[in-house]
């Protein structure tokens, strides 16, 4: 497999609504009010409800698995959460727009950066997955 | 006494073994709407990020620590790094062991850095979660 620096790997947009929220809530067992309660994300000096930073970082991972094919090839991932996404209590929710660039190529290692945005606001930064590519032709 | 530095290094005994099962592992991969195929099938691996399932069960332990009086509804997650040794699959058996690894004090902000460590019953090491959240202290 040819892989070069600079090489854009994918993109994509997820859209997050309160419903998404709560169920990742569920799926994840992380049940912080702030990501289903206004009352308790104002409380905190948040607009409104925020969706879980790990959702937001789950859903960007698949910019990168989706073109590694096996997710079992990602080593490590890692991104800090900049800005909350904010989710609104609406049908449509929150646009999260994802797009993968490779950064650097190493023995056997792929390391890929995401860009993660909502409307201007960067959501996620430094988000970066070590993609092992042993093996792939 | 809130928590301080003094906690850094504070360990936790491991989680109550969790088994891994192909249900879970299709709620969560539907929850992050990904359709990845190895995620379904007959020996269904998790999505990379399903380790925050363990994770959760071993952030509990922080929050029910009342030395360190930390309140889940007055955190924000700051960071996350996972490291992984190997997919988790369906029928693992797990356990998390967290960590305090670092705790920075700045006012009524508290920076609480930890690592849960999963690996099987076995002791095997399975990924690594490290995390930073922000606790914004009460001022009562």
């Amino acid at each position: 497999m040819n892989v070069e620096v600079g090489m854009r790997i994918g993109e994509l947009t997820v859209s997050l609504t309160r419903a998404d929220l709560v169920r990742y809530a569920g799926a994840s067992t992380d049940f912080n009010p702030i990501h289903w309660s206004d009352r308790a994300a104002q409380a905190l000096g948040l607009e409104s409800v925020i969706a879980h930073g790990m959702l937001t970082m789950g859903a960007a991972l698949r910019v990168v698995t989706d073109w590694a094919g096996d997710p079992a090839a990602v080593r490590r991932y890692a991104a800090r959460f900049t800005k909350p996404v904010v989710v609104p209590d609406d049908d449509q929710g929150a646009q999260v727009r994802c797009v993968g660039t490779v950064t650097a190529v190493g023995d056997g290692v792929v390391t890929v950066s995401v860009e993660v945005t909502c409307g201007a606001d960067k959501v996620l930064g430094a988000v970066t997955a070590d993609v092992s590519i042993e093996g792939r032709e | 006494m809130p928590i301080s530095e003094a906690h850094v290094g504070r360990t936790y005994e491991p989680t109550a073994p969790y088994e891994v099962s192909a249900a879970k592992i299709a709620e969560f991969a539907a929850a992050l709407g990904d359709t990845n195929p190895a995620y379904a099938g007959d020996a269904p691996i998790a999505p990379p990020t399903f380790a925050a399932v363990i994770g959760a069960a071993a952030w509990d332990q922080l929050f029910a620590d009342p030395e360190l009086d930390l309140a889940l509804h007055r955190v924000v997650h700051g960071d996350q790094t996972f490291v992984f040794h190997r997919p988790l699959k369906a029928g693992d058996r797990v356990v998390g062991v967290l960590g305090i690894d670092k705790v920075r004090c700045r006012g009524a902000l508290e920076i609480v850095g930890v690592t849960v460590r999963v690996k099987t019953v076995d002791g095997d090491p399975v990924v690594d979660s490290s995390s930073t959240f922000v606790h914004t202290r009460s001022a009562s």
